[in-house]
């Protein structure tokens, strides 16, 4: 059954982020903000970066502000300059891969100001911007969020979420399926969605994570990743992707909302995150961990796989 | 172009059995890039070598592969003998078509086959291979040595009798380890206190020897040559510049019956101690766990006694760090307590033979002490319970050892010698005694060993019964040993006043853990591994770090004492020089790629990873990156398979090396 998700907190959000976008720049706090501004379309929203108090006023927050705006602030992307503090807009998924970056030395809390949003929710990637929260148009992720109120951040809006529903998962739900089928049922799927990229490589241009200046795919010598669309290459980058997420990946699902051809990419991304949390207690993003599971050894360790 | 020459070995007919040398020869000879391809009988033997250089020489190659066996074997022999005809050694890579190929297969056409492909995969590889110059490193001419028994001892002394200062670390109050507690020795039968105590009292006053005892090892950092060790020097509560040795403290402390360890527990001691009377240094400790200061606040009655004022209650644990440039690890063993077992262990232990809960039922090294003049019997043997002198013992051997089925399969070599001696002493002490002795087979290689045995039997009466014992139980005051008889074919029960057990030598409790902090492997056992068993015994697999005496396996005094003068020479043959000379095979950083997630950083089992800042001319950061210590670096290559941005190169086994393999098959 359909239902409508409560999104009325939403412009006490957007007002109390600019009044606070207002104060910093004005006073020098911060010298650039990244958030959401409205954009062309009717209802949509895009990532902004302002740098002078009277650009504050463009700052929108509403479900349609689905980017994770992380990105912005990696090596990878250099648009923003890396001078003084930068202030920046996060949801509570965003907030995990600002944590995840400080961890691996990317970011430092000291140069950061967090804008923390209440969050209740944001559309999936499949649907019309202007379209109303609900049940069906909901982003898979935040069915299974965990994350509405951010926590540890500089600044949050004072406004109280309403009561959430309980969604259906998808992605649990999901994972269970293609657990349930043999190893060789869950090659023919994974081949049959790896089978569709086109090596757009926008999964990896949207990923907070994917911070190399110089992605290993686009290496020739030795090629380490078949660069053409085949399926063997294809397979060959989805297992890189998903390996070098693993432990890492806090599932902010933008490269499954950036995927131009639909595959599951989260999907993996969460498997992934469900055999850290199973086989080493441990989930991606809640601390700054400047040592993963899978860069360190302890006695705790599960050994059985050694026979 | 490059111009290969690829030399395929024979080894005997080790490869040549199962391998058809000439046709790999030949069609290797066909690959791009090979000039020349040739097949000789024994290449790692002068005529092999010569014909290598020669051929370097005359044939102007550029890289050199060497088919034959391991490059664990070899590598370095041919890598020396390609640097002699003037090319850079690691521009000669092997194939392995011996352990990796003839050895493991049979069928002598796809054999060749398979060789073939490894050849010609190493040709693929060799061509990338890049002149890599060699890498030199400081040498600290200080050493450490772990353990303070017999072995440790022997090599502190010979390192420092050359001249070179030594850190010895003890974990027990005294040095002397467990040859100190031993009663004779075989097969001499000379007192081992006697030759033992004037070793110890050499170390005291050496002048190039700092000993540390009642400590132990807390952290090893570093590499070959440049090694620096946290020393955790445990609270004595006795100031050891202070203390005279005057024995004072011991005689007045009100605390009298603890169990002394030395002593195997059958004897006491107070709770502020030295564990026996000629302990190096002579310097008590304070149990904490057993003095009433330390249990109720109150008494202190040592410290009021003390008249050099030493005794400090206040005392803390001190952690002490030492540059060395070698490490000799001593640790020694510990004998098998047959009634435990141990968690996380494959061994099963012994409920069976009552030890632990009959008194009487001890084992080797409790009958030592019995033995000994300087025991808690004065050298009477003696029941634990009773104190009465028992008229008919029984000795039974193998007790852990060779039984795979409770766990340990190898021999622990010294019981079947030390049981001959038990029997002697026993013999000597107690006229009118016998001793029995069940055991499977005795084993006495070893210089004037049989006859040593022999004479327990011939002159002093042992009887020794071939067979094993079922069961032991307690009636009355004596304790029935049932047994079979294998060579009579009968069962025998013996109505004995007191059983020896010959319990296995197993490694040091926490032999594991000091492994873990050393960088060294061990086996199953958790005894030390040496980096060859035949040529390299004495020598870890880790650079650096030497082994010496029963850590590494069950020893007898001579053997022990040959090892530690052995480890002490490796030693010396390291101090010999001012610079280490390194294998190259380090990892190195691509600046422009390394985006400084330091996961590198994480994973260096070595610590050789570091921040470095890069700056323009101006002086301005551009970036930091992660840059890996060529010194500190072992070469793992862990840290190029972590690094996400592939930005870690490891010189000699480079992506584009391994990729050109692939590529090759």
């Amino acid at each position: 059954m359909m239902q409508v998700i409560d999104t009325s907190i939403h412009a006490a959000v957007a007002e109390a982020i600019r009044r606070e976008a207002q104060r910093l720049l004005s006073t020098g706090e911060v010298s650039a903000i990244v958030g959401y501004a409205s954009a062309r379309r009717t209802g949509a929203v895009q990532p902004i970066v302002i740098n002078d108090a009277d650009s504050a006023a463009q700052l929108v927050f509403t479900s349609a502000s689905v980017n994770n705006l992380a990105v912005y602030l990696t090596t990878a992307k250099k648009e923003i300059p890396k001078t003084g503090k930068i202030g920046i807009v996060v949801k509570g998924c965003d907030l995990k891969a600002l944590v995840g970056l400080m961890g691996e030395f990317q970011l430092k809390r000291e140069n950061l100001y967090l804008i923390g949003v209440p969050c209740v929710g944001v559309l999936a990637s499949t649907v019309q911007p202007a379209v109303e929260l609900t049940s069906e148009t909901i982003a898979p992720k935040c069915r299974e969020c965990d994350a509405h109120l951010p926590t540890g951040c500089d600044f949050v809006p004072d406004v109280a979420l309403p009561p959430m529903v309980p969604l259906e998962t998808k992605y649990a739900t999901e994972i269970a399926r293609l657990e349930a089928l043999t190893p060789a049922g869950r090659w023919a799927y994974w081949q049959e969605q790896f089978a569709k990229c086109i090596k757009c490589y926008a999964c990896r241009q949207v990923c907070p994570f994917c911070f190399c200046e110089q992605c290993l795919c686009d290496r020739n010598k030795p090629q380490m990743v078949e660069t053409t669309p085949r399926p063997s290459g294809n397979t060959a980058w989805h297992i890189v992707r998903a390996m070098h997420l693993a432990g890492r990946c806090a599932g902010c699902a933008e490269c499954e909302r950036a995927c131009p051809m639909d595959i599951p990419l989260n999907l993996l991304n969460r498997k992934m995150a469900k055999e850290l949390k199973e086989l080493f207690e441990y989930e991606a993003g809640l601390e700054v961990n400047e040592s993963g599971p899978l860069a360190t050894f302890t006695d705790k360790d599960d050994q059985s796989f050694i026979k | 172009m490059s111009r290969i020459g690829v030399f395929v070995c024979h080894c005997g007919e080790n490869i040549s059995r199962t391998i058809d040398v000439e046709r790999v020869a030949a069609e290797v000879g066909k690959l791009p890039g090979v000039a020349l391809a040739t097949d000789y009988k024994y290449m790692c033997s002068d005529p092999g070598q010569n014909l290598l250089k020669k051929a370097i020489q005359e044939q102007k190659l550029t890289h050199v592969v060497v088919a034959a066996c391991s490059p664990r074997m070899h590598e370095k022999t041919f890598r020396k003998a390609v640097e002699s005809a003037g090319l850079n050694p690691f521009l000669c890579e092997m194939a392995n078509i011996r352990e990796h190929c003839s050895w493991v297969h049979e069928n002598r056409e796809e054999a060749t086959a398979k060789a073939i492909d490894i050849v010609g995969m190493m040709v693929e590889r060799v061509k990338k291979n890049r002149i890599l110059p060699a890498i030199t490193v400081p040498v600290t001419k200080r050493s450490l040595v772990i353990g303070g028994g017999i072995a440790g001892i022997q090599a502190a002394l010979d390192i420092a009798d050359c001249g070179h200062e030594v850190i010895l670390v003890e974990r027990e109050p005294s040095i002397g380890g467990h040859m100190a507690q031993l009663s004779e020795t075989f097969p001499t039968l000379d007192c081992s206190q006697c030759i033992m105590t004037p070793k110890m009292v050499d170390v005291a006053n050496h002048p190039m020897i700092k000993l540390y005892t009642y400590s132990e090892i807390e952290l090893v950092e570093g590499y070959i040559g440049n090694f620096q060790v946290t020393i955790k020097k445990n609270a004595r509560s006795v100031d050891e510049n202070k203390c005279t040795g005057c024995g004072v403290c011991m005689a007045k402390c009100p605390q009298k019956k603890i169990p002394n360890k030395f002593d195997q527990n059958i004897g006491m001691r107070t709770a502020i101690f030295v564990p026996f009377p000629q302990a190096v240094p002579n310097t008590p400790v304070i149990d904490r766990d057993n003095c009433t200061m330390f249990k109720t606040g109150k008494c202190g009655v040592c410290q009021k006694v003390c008249g050099p004022g030493a005794v400090d209650f206040e005392q803390q644990d001190r952690l002490v760090v030492e540059a060395v440039g070698a490490i000799v690890v001593a640790t020694g063993f510990d004998l098998y307590s047959i009634a435990e077992k141990p968690k996380g262990s494959p061994i099963k232990g012994y409920g069976e033979f009552g030890h632990g809960k009959i008194p009487d039922v001890i084992d080797g090294m409790t009958f030592e002490r019995l033995a000994s003049a300087s025991g808690p019997t004065g050298g009477k043997i003696l029941r634990p319970s009773d104190g009465r002198e028992p008229k008919q013992i029984v000795f039974i051997q193998c007790i852990g050892s060779r039984a795979r089925e409770k766990g340990i399969s190898y021999c622990s070599k010294v019981c079947c010698m030390y049981t001959a001696k038990h029997t002697m002493l026993y013999h000597h002490k107690v006229h009118d005694g016998q001793a029995y002795v069940f055991f499977m087979d005795a084993r006495t290689p070893g210089k004037s060993y049989d006859e040593f045995w022999r004479r327990s039997i011939e002159e002093e009466e042992a009887v020794y019964i071939r067979g094993m014992v079922s069961r032991l139980y307690q009636k009355g005051d004596k304790i029935v040993v049932m047994g079979s008889d294998i060579a009579v074919g009968v069962q025998v029960e013996i109505e004995a006043d007191m059983v020896v057990l010959a319990t296995a030598v197993q490694p040091q409790k926490g032999a594991d853990i000091l492994a873990q902090k050393l960088g060294i492997s061990y086996d199953k056992y958790h005894f030390y591994s040496e980096a060859h068993a035949k040529l390299r015994p004495v020598e870890c697999a880790t650079a650096g770090i030497y082994l010496a005496g029963a850590c590494q396996g069950p020893k007898d005094i001579p053997e022990t004492v040959s090892q530690a003068s052995a480890a002490a020479a490796k030693v010396m043959t390291l101090f010999s020089k001012d610079q280490l000379e390194r294998e190259p095979i380090v990892a190195r950083v691509r600046d422009a790629n390394c985006v400084a997630c330091f996961a590198c950083k994480k994973v260096c089992p070595y610590g050789a990873v570091e921040e470095k800042e890069i700056r323009d001319r101006q002086g301005n950061l551009v970036k930091v990156v992660a840059y890996v210590n060529p010194g500190v670096c072992g070469g793992c290559g862990t840290c190029q398979a972590t690094c996400p941005s592939k930005s870690v190169e490891l010189d000699g086994y480079t992506d584009e090396q391994i990729v050109a393999m692939i590529e090759a098959l």
